[in-house]
């Protein structure tokens, strides 16, 4: 049974389906939105179950589409896709279920996510070069209809920012993408992997392109100034897929297209890639330190976060020993899942905190723990994994990360001093927001109700368990970043 | 006589169908024209099929029936036929209704002759064939505007018409024939090959409104009809480029054609949009982003013959702009002519609205529409002929199109000025038709490019 096409597309089509119907009240269409998306992490645990192999990929799927250039459909996963399919779909059911008390146009709300779900599924799965571009680009639409419609203040020039920045930035890959073809005569993406097929300069050409577009969606300063404004201007459940699932589309992409396909090219740019994670690693835990803006705050925690993931990616490359460039992309690899289910967790619970109160900012309030102790404590476990506390999801990862760097360019560990300014800023926003004097405005505050502790407790309850015991998904990861060739 | 008169039997159905509808017009049964040149499309456009794929000559080498000539016929005539049904929606009952229809399937047959014409004096057949026509479409509604939009574009197409004569002549005396196919023996005769392409250029530029041979086109537009502007915009448009197609195939290389043409289509895409930034009529508006589409178009022009790529492209981004451009000419005709006209819209008529979504996205180039699949194919054909360069500049001007098509899709979702909203109101039944085909076309053949040609 081709589960990976019907994983993918199942989310669309209950979108169809929706538009299809006649009784399109909210009630109707956030049900119906809820069961596809727990529909579809349903099967992804059974995809999940099928197993991935070492050494390729696994699941395939596959059939003509334009043969003419020999362009196809074809859909598979390893231990790199595989974790972020996992993280997808759990997202995209929680937002779901968060997004229920939406009722302004709920119905073309629904259509959007199932929209960008399908898209985000596509984007990991594609084993076809035009196949990931088609993918990649439906998800920033998506996003850009999500910001405009229904999201906050300043959302109609946030939402073109985002577009226009971000097809800016994926239109040089598509360059890369034909310089791909043109070298192999194929879109197929195993074909680039196994045989990269560009050299010399146009190889370096087609890697500058690429990181562009990668260094745009990770974001990587300094083309990471979209990311603020859409952030604060999303709606909560754009917030979270944009951090948890859209950011990893540029690691994804950065490990799948620049490392896997131009790896020579790569290795010869180490030093410049190594710098830029370094830059943004430092400058996103200093930015964040100087918002008052929750949003903003944990917006700018991403880039810190991303900044890591760049910095084991090109440790990875730069490294001679095998051991060494495993553990960095393991190390990598499991950042992306850490980052999505902490941020992911943050930005619900901001947007919960701002559904009570309509502010974001720290000044605003004070002694919140009192009042509110189950938002409370779970900001502060999300906080503290997000600062690298061992024994939670970000320690394992970066951990890995930071060890390989050690052992491969000791000086890029002065991005360690980031991880002291982030526990520095969340300590802080801990302190002003639900520490200290009691702020008499918001003693009718009410606590988590029913569906938002449902949204929230599972992404704690992952927080802990890849933080205290990382294995099951470390293994996974590892089954292909130990057997990858490069 | 009888194989090559058999190979032509759309075009001839054509002709013979567009005097039957002057003979109706004549009795005033516009409605009788509309439905012969409706039927008559039709049957040409199933005759095209059992020809589609031959690849040969008739009458001597003047005409060709290639994949160009066959996939024009496959495009224009069911554009033609949408065309037809937008103008009825607008003008139903006006004087001169049936000569508009008739007039329409005589420029429609001029443009097949530019798509297949093998040769010099089909060439400026098909030319003057689609001028004539075009002028009397744009000043249909007779009053000032119209009339001095038409005479621009008459005097443009005059003065550009005759240079195009001019320069062939050059042509002609340095190959000794009017055969494109002959051209190649100008090869050591770099001045006369010059001569001529600049001619060519400047005849076929004015008809696709390449800048900087454009300057007629957002008033033509703006002065016709709605639905003829859009008509003009595609049909004619296309049929120049094709014609391109079949005069610069046969090229020698080296006079530097593929270099003068690249810097053209620089040249065009970026003023096309960068002007359509600044309209606020969206008549206009549309105008401008259609020059910078044949912009688009000319990358596969650059590439004839250096990538296999180039012909597949033209054919597709051909098939998609007829799909894309009439789609969002025939919402504007429900919106009205100006961007405050499209404030609310997508919330007022929520389908047309992302139907319009969709066409403006895919005249965008973002996947999975149909635009998308015909600038894959033309920017791999320009970097696979070694233009680079120009991919890079297409695609920069990629998100100068997103900010010139988002200044319409932004408004639309807007709340509307009187606040009205509720289900969606009956739209006229042609319309309904034209906007459901050009989407279905759309949205459907960027999912399933593989039964194109390549």
């Amino acid at each position: 049974m081709p589960l990976l096409t019907l994983t993918t597309f199942l989310p669309i089509l209950g979108g169809l389906a929706l538009m299809a119907l006649p009784d399109r009240s909210a009630r109707v269409a956030h049900g119906l939105s809820i069961a596809v998306t727990g529909l579809v992490f349903l099967l992804t645990l059974v995809i999940w179950s099928r197993g991935i192999v070492p050494g390729g990929f696994a699941q395939i799927e596959e059939t003509a589409w334009i043969p003419a250039i020999g362009a196809a459909y074809r859909l598979g996963l390893d231990g790199l896709s595989l974790p972020l399919v996992l993280l997808t779909s759990l997202l995209f059911f929680l937002s779901a279920i968060y997004s229920a008390r939406i009722s302004d146009r709920a119905p073309s709300y629904v259509v959007l996510m199932l929209m960008l779900e399908t898209a985000s599924l596509g984007t990991f799965m594609a084993l076809d070069g035009l196949l990931f571009y088609v993918f990649f680009e439906v998800s920033l639409v998506g996003m850009y209809f999500m910001i405009a419609g229904w999201g906050y203040e300043d959302r109609q020039r946030a939402a073109l920012m985002f577009f226009l920045y971000t097809l800016l930035g994926s239109l040089p890959l598509l360059l890369a993408i034909i310089g791909l073809y043109l070298g192999s005569g194929t879109f197929d993406m195993r074909v680039w992997i196994d045989m990269p097929p560009l050299s010399g300069l146009a190889a370096m050409l087609a890697l500058t392109a690429m990181l562009f577009t990668f260094a745009v969606k990770i974001p990587a300063f300094p083309v990471h100034t979209w990311l603020p404004a859409a952030h604060v201007q999303a709606p909560t459940a754009g917030s979270v897929i944009l951090a948890g699932v859209m950011l990893k589309f540029g690691t994804y992409g950065l490990v799948r297209f620049a490392l896997q396909m131009t790896p020579e090219a790569f290795a010869q740019a180490g030093q410049v890639i190594l710098a830029v994670g370094v830059v943004s690693a430092l400058y996103g835990a200093f930015a964040a330190l100087a918002q008052t803006d929750l949003k903003k705050m944990v917006a700018y925690t991403s880039i810190n976060h991303m900044g890591y993931v760049v910095i084991g990616v090109a440790v990875a490359a730069m490294s001679m020993d095998p051991r060494i460039r495993t553990i960095a992309l393991d190390g990598a690899t499991l950042q992306l899942i850490s980052h999505g289910l902490v941020t992911g967790a943050l930005f619900f619970l901001l947007g919960m905190l701002q559904d009570r109160a309509h502010t974001r900012d720290m000044g605003e309030f004070g002694g919140l723990l009192g009042r509110v102790p189950w938002l409370g404590w779970a900001f502060i476990l999300s906080a503290f994994a997000s600062l690298g506390l061992p024994g939670l999801a970000h320690f394992p990862a970066e951990f890995q990360v930071f060890l390989a760097t050690l052992n491969t360019a000791p000086w890029a560990i002065i991005a360690i001093l980031a991880i002291v300014v982030t526990a520095g800023l969340y300590l802080r926003a801990i302190a002003a927001v639900f520490l200290g004097v009691k702020n008499e405005k918001w003693t009718d505050m009410p606590d988590l109700d029913r569906r938002e502790k449902l949204v929230i407790v599972p992404l704690l309850i992952l927080t802990i368990l890849v933080g205290v015991s990382p294995g099951w998904l470390i293994d996974m990861i590892h089954t292909t970043m130990a057997s990858l060739s490069f | 006589m009888g194989r090559d008169l058999s190979f032509l039997l759309p075009e001839l159905l054509l002709a013979s169908v567009a005097f039957l509808m002057i003979v109706a017009e004549m009795a005033r049964a516009a409605r009788l024209v509309l439905v012969i040149g409706l039927a008559g499309l039709a049957a040409a456009t199933l005759l095209t099929l059992p020809v589609l794929h031959a690849d040969t000559t008739v009458f001597s080498g003047t005409y060709r029936i290639d994949l160009i000539s066959g996939w024009a016929k496959l495009i224009l005539l069911p554009g033609t036929a949408l065309a037809l049904l937008m103008v009825r929606a607008e003008i139903a009952g006006q004087d001169r209704e049936g000569s508009v229809y008739a007039l329409i399937c005589l420029v429609t047959l001029g443009a097949l002759m530019l798509a297949g014409g093998g040769d010099m004096m089909l060439l400026v057949l098909g030319v003057v064939l689609t001028g004539l026509g075009s002028f009397a479409l744009v000043a249909f509604p007779r009053d000032d505007a119209a009339t001095e939009a038409a005479m621009k574009y008459l005097v443009f197409g005059a003065v550009t018409g005759s240079v195009m004569i001019y320069g062939l002549t050059f042509w002609f005396g340095g190959a000794g024939s009017t055969l494109f196919s002959a051209l190649a023996v100008l090869a050591d005769k770099p001045l006369i090959s010059i001569a001529g392409l600049v001619a060519v250029i400047i005849g076929l530029g004015y008809k696709a409104a390449l800048v900087p041979f454009h300057f007629w086109a957002p008033d033509a537009y703006d002065g016709a009809p709605v639905s003829v502007a859009a008509y003009l915009s595609v049909i004619t448009k296309l049929a120049a480029i094709l014609a391109f197609a079949q005069v610069l195939r046969d090229m020698p290389d080296d006079s530097n054609w593929r270099l003068v043409i690249a810097l053209i289509a620089a040249v065009t895409m970026t003023y096309g949009y960068l002007t359509a930034l600044v309209q606020t009529n969206l008549v206009r508006l549309i105008a401008y982003s259609s020059i910078a589409q044949s912009g688009y178009f000319l990358l596969g022009i650059v590439a004839l013959g250096a990538s296999s790529l180039a012909v597949p492209g033209l054919i597709v981004l051909g098939a998609a702009y007829v799909a894309m451009n009439l789609g969002a000419f025939a919402v504007i005709m429900i919106a009205g002519r100006t961007l405050d006209d499209m404030r609310g819209f997508g919330r007022l008529r929520p389908i047309t609205g992302v139907a319009m979504v969709i066409f403006l996205l895919s005249l965008t180039g973002i996947p999975p529409l149909f635009g998308f699949v015909g600038k894959v194919y033309l920017f791999t054909a320009a970097v696979e002929s070694g233009y680079l360069w120009l991919a890079v500049i297409g695609i920069l001007n990629s998100v100068l199109a997103l900010g010139v098509y988002l200044r319409i899709v932004v408004p639309m979702y807007r709340p509307a000025p009187d606040g009205e909203t509720g289900p969606e109101k009956s739209l006229h039944p042609a319309l309904a038709v034209v906007i459901g085909v050009a989407a279905i076309v759309t949205l459907g053949m960027g999912l399933l490019a593989g039964f194109l040609p390549g």
